[in-house]
């Protein structure tokens, strides 16, 4: 496995992971009422900005585990080299990733003319984040697997 | 059929590079990634029909074997 597919797996294992942290602990902040008040995006950001700094510590320790352990269960040895078909796969899973990001907003703003909170903008922004590295790392490994 | 210029399945090139590895000594496609610098795995993909390379690395590939570039990649146009 090439290590720019290498990457791909591990940035969808990592993004899935830090997706789950985030739905559960926003959600645990929620029941306890933290973003009722007026200060809701306040405390929302600075959870937000928390779980971001853990998320990197997470997705240091996912490429590490998951390129040791590669190492050890198939005894290829790691190669760094990437060549024009990872860049243009990389260039295509990026755009389309951008297409669903950009509608996506432009869906929260709707929603937002449409009367929704910037509780809820904030939140669907941040999902759409998380989806559109899922798809973007997912549509690399499809790419990767069917021989773009 | 090709559904974009780049990057999708490239029915109307067909190349011999499987042949020219089998001439070459059985040269392995890990091998010739290694000499024109790229991975295995996107070899097998030009190999396959499934990647058309541009045209510094299929003329790298050319060179490799020594033949003009004709003799590795052919155009069908049909």
């Amino acid at each position: 496995m090439p290590c720019a597919e290498r990457e791909a797996l591990t940035g969808l294992i990592t993004t899935l992971i830090v997706a789950l942290l985030f739905i559960w602990r926003l959600s645990v902040l929620h029941d306890a009422g933290l973003f009722a008040g007026p200060e809701a995006l306040q405390v929302w950001a600075r959870s937000v900005l928390l779980l971001v700094a853990i998320s990197l510590g997470i997705a240091i320790m996912v490429t590490i585990l998951f390129h040791i352990g590669y190492e050890v269960v198939t005894g290829e040895k790691t190669d760094d080299r990437r060549d024009e078909r990872d860049h243009l796969i990389e260039r295509r899973a990026l755009t389309w990733a951008w297409y669903l990001l950009s509608f996506g907003i432009l869906g929260v703003i709707i929603d937002l003319a449409l009367g929704a909170t910037a509780f809820r903008a904030m939140n669907l922004i941040l999902g759409l984040c998380a989806v559109s590295e899922i798809f973007k790392d997912g549509f690399k490994l499809w790419l990767y697997r069917r021989g773009a | 059929m090709a559904l974009s210029a780049r990057g999708l399945t490239v029915p109307h090139i067909e190349n011999r590079i499987r042949r020219l590895r089998f001439d070459a000594d059985e040269m392995t496609q890990k091998d010739l990634a290694d000499r024109v610098g790229v991975t295995r795995q996107t070899i097998l993909a030009i190999e396959n029909g499934k990647y058309a390379p541009t045209l510094d690395l299929a003329f790298r590939i050319a060179r490799t074997f020594g033949v003009p570039l004709d003799e590795v990649f052919t155009f069908h146009d049909d």
